[in-house]
């Protein structure tokens, strides 16, 4: 990308500076900054899952009959006891194998399954071939169910949080449960809530660094590749181990989107204030 | 081998790898918080410099991944070994996981116990350390017979929930440290039984329930500890696992 | 409801013949000169040149995916790729899981590196730090034969296994003559080739499915061609000009 400098501003800048910029823009590094994408999609799709899993299990929780309450508490609670990175590794392998079992019982001959004897999947046609975009999916769902769980104990306390008052003359107005539910109860828990979310949110964000678990080349595997020492000419720039300054940029990045989310929480927090009676209190 | 022998035999599997997680919390739990107090204290502290040191540190390991953090520490420990370890005589001890994943954990920990800590710190009734102030008791003396008991019963809950969450960050040291020898730990040996045969369930879920039953044994004991603490205080809330409250 | 499972199924179909045009082919790109992700963020390499070709002789299109070497056997079972060029060894215990083509490069003994003038006794090493990618031929003989009286240290890549042995913190590593000799020369002076040399490992074959026996068959016909007419001797001097003993396949 140097090329697009003109003539006259690489002559200015010296020799150093543009071989740095040159290299610092090479296809390599270029490809690193565009994995960022990688990083976005799972934390957005990741967060809009978690929410929506978050608002399912604790409206259930709230006010549903008792084998359902259990499973939503279970499902909440499990999350305290098991690591992310266990989740995360679980279950795109669960859900693939699970895939290919519902295939191989039907796309399976016997002369293929009689190949394949002892290794999974049963026949080679059931073997479901993965690539970046279905495990970028897979990523996302396990961030949304496992984050899902941290927003749904959020939201819980939340509902609980409204005053109860306010729910009583809804229905003493004569609004069916469910009115009262999304027009009184879900509009007046955000204030309580949000606090919490910024900070499920800001795990949610951290937790996207482990996508290259998953075999997806994102931010964090090209820092790994670029710093790493390069010995073979034929392989590019020859340089030693620059691994920690490329990770110091990772650190960089992240601590940047967690300030830019805390910035974005604060409006939001302050939109979603108007008008409430309560005291605007410094840290919640 | 049927369903129960397997999992029996995963379970004395994954024993002695569990080990090096406990050590891990372990060892990273007492520095974490020693060096919170202080950290908290000078997060508090009227001194500016001190007060904006304390912030930033505290900024920078609760705003980036903690995977990430081992992943940069590892590599500035590597390149500090010729020109300082190695003349020092220290380089089979800081690079060895057993010594720098407890150490990156402490620092991380100690940014997040901080937070918690200086959270309750600023909810220390004002009333009563201004009456020991009027009784001419000294800063230390203020310190250990007020601030300190109100700060550790206030901040407990929370602080149960960070040494449940640094446990299960004992999880990451081993994809990040090299692996020394067999010492590998939960999710490395999981992983590593999973590579032969492919049995997901087997493997990981075994993996997940040292997980799940060491976490609990860190609850009940941490409410242990929360309700003797509380024992004197009227209608302390107490932290039992109650099932009958899951169901509410 | 019918024609919505049809619809699926004539999709499913279409989506898998399409598939069984392009060959994916999996490399890891962290073992110059066999395989590197080059300036632009392409794989490159000597691997690269080699599938490239094959590919053009079966009149196959092919694709490459780059996948770390810890996984590169099992994701090749679970079909995110369908061939492995990635200087992977033939041997007995990988026989087991994959199948093997020809070897594209003759068995290339393995030696130890180690700074200059450190005269470590390697014949039967004792009391070492001694570094080795995981999952290789290499690491697999050193856990055999040098586990008992020395620290091993196994890393994800073998520039890693590198950058310790530059910082310090490991005494020396096991590893294919060919990598170490483009590492040496890179070190200006600073590291040199030690020690015996071990001939572990059968050759540098190309990974397969073991159900893929048409692929193999096709990949096999492209190599014994590109031996004959010397195109595989031609690839094999580029890349690695200090390899002594050649031509290799040329009759």
């Amino acid at each position: 990308m140097l090329d697009l400098l003109p003539q006259w501003l690489r002559d200015g800048i010296g020799d150093d500076v543009a071989f740095w910029i040159g290299y610092f823009t090479n296809g390599k590094h270029l490809l690193w900054y565009a994995s960022v994408q990688y990083t976005v999609t799972a934390a957005l799709l990741g967060g809009l899952l978690a929410l929506t899993l978050g608002l399912t299990a604790a409206a259930i929780r709230n006010s549903a009959p008792a084998p359902f309450r259990l499973l939503a508490s279970v499902y909440i609670n499990i999350v305290r006891g098991v690591p992310d990175v266990l989740f995360f590794l679980f279950f795109p392998l669960v859900f693939e194998q699970l895939v290919e079992w519902i295939w191989s019982a039907q796309i399976c001959t016997p002369e293929t399954l009689a190949l394949n004897t002892g290794q999974w999947p049963p026949c080679d046609a059931a073997n479901w071939r993965l690539s970046t975009p279905e495990y970028l999916l897979m990523a996302s769902v396990s961030l949304g169910i496992v984050y899902g769980a941290f927003t749904a104990n959020v939201i819980y306390g939340a509902l609980r949080a409204v005053p109860y008052g306010q729910l009583e003359a809804a229905r003493a107005y004569g609004m069916s449960r469910f009115q009262v539910l999304s027009r009184i109860h879900i509009r007046q828990m955000w204030v309580y809530a949000l606090p919490g979310l910024s900070n499920v949110w800001l795990l949610l964000i951290k937790a996207t660094s482990l996508l290259s678990l998953l075999q997806i080349v994102d931010f964090v595997t090209w820092a790994q590749r670029l710093g790493s020492a390069n010995y073979s000419k034929i392989a590019g720039l020859v340089h030693p181990d620059w691994r920690w300054q490329y990770y110091l940029v990772l650190l960089a990045f992240y601590i940047l989107v967690t300030w830019l989310s805390e910035r974005v929480f604060g409006a939001l927090t302050r939109r979603v204030r108007r008008g409430m009676p309560i005291v605007a209190e410094e840290a919640m | 081998m049927s369903v129960l022998e397997a999992i029996v035999h995963e379970i004395e599997l994954l024993a002695m790898p569990a080990l090096f997680n406990i050590y891990f919390a372990a060892a990273a739990i007492p520095i974490g918080f020693l060096f919170a107090i202080f950290l908290a204290l000078g997060k508090a502290s009227p001194n500016k410099l001190l007060s904006r040191l304390s912030r930033g540190y505290i900024y920078f390991f609760r705003g980036s991944p903690f995977f990430i953090q081992l992943f940069m520490f590892y590599a500035l420990a590597l390149s500090f070994n010729i020109s300082v370890w190695k003349p020092l005589g220290i380089d089979w001890l800081v690079l060895h996981p057993l010594f720098l994943g407890p150490a990156i954990l402490a620092l991380n920990t100690t940014a997040y116990t901080a937070e918690i800590f200086y959270g309750a710190l600023t909810t220390v009734p004002r009333g009563e350390v201004e009456g020991a102030r009027a009784y001419g008791m000294s800063w230390g003396q203020r310190f250990r017979r007020i601030v300190w008991p109100h700060l550790i019963r206030i901040a407990w809950p929370a602080y149960t929930n960070e040494v449940v969450f640094l446990f299960h960050a004992t999880a990451l040291v081993y994809f990040t440290l090299p692996v020394i020898g067999d010492q590998k730990d939960l999710m490395n040996k999981a992983g590593e039984l999973f590579e032969r045969d492919y049995k997901v369930f087997l493997h990981y879920s075994v993996a997940a329930l040292y997980f799940l039953c060491i976490s609990l044994a860190v609850f009940f004991v941490f409410g242990l500890i929360y309700r003797r603490m509380m024992r004197h205080m009227p209608g302390a809330v107490p932290m039992r696992f109650n099932f009958q409250r899951m169901l509410r | 409801m019918k024609q919505l499972i049809l619809a699926a199924a004539a999709l499913l179909a279409l989506t898998l013949s399409a598939e069984a045009q392009t060959v994916k082919l999996g490399s890891e790109g962290a073992y110059p000169p066999y395989n590197y992700v080059d300036e632009a963020g392409k794989l490159g390499g000597f691997d690269i040149d080699v599938g490239n070709e094959i590919c053009k002789r079966a009149s196959l299109t092919c694709e490459w995916v780059a996948n770390e070497w810890d996984t590169i056997i099992p994701n090749l079972i679970a079909g995110n790729y369908d061939a492995i060029l990635a200087g992977m060894s033939i041997t007995d215990e990988r026989k087991k899981t994959i199948a093997f083509t020809q070897d594209y490069f003759p068995p290339d003994p393995s030696t130890y590196i180690a700074p200059v003038g450190k005269n470590l006794s390697l014949d039967t090493p004792s009391g070492l730090r001694i570094g080795a990618q995981g999952g290789t031929i290499q690491a697999n003989w050193l856990e055999q034969n040098a586990k008992a009286n020395n620290t091993l240290l196994t890393y994800e890549t073998a520039d890693q296994a590198l950058a310790d042995l530059n910082a310090g913190n490991l005494d020396t590593i096991l590893a294919d003559k060919s990598y170490l000799d483009e590492a040496a020369t890179a070190s200006n002076g600073a590291l040199e080739l030690t020690g015996p040399e071990l001939a572990i490992g059968g050759g540098v074959g190309v990974g397969m499915r073991q159900t893929d026996t048409d692929l193999l068959k096709k990949f096999d016909d492209a190599l014994t061609a590109m031996k004959k007419d010397g195109t595989l001797d031609a690839l094999i001097t580029l890349y690695f000009p200090e390899r002594e003993g050649g031509p290799f396949y040329t009759e």
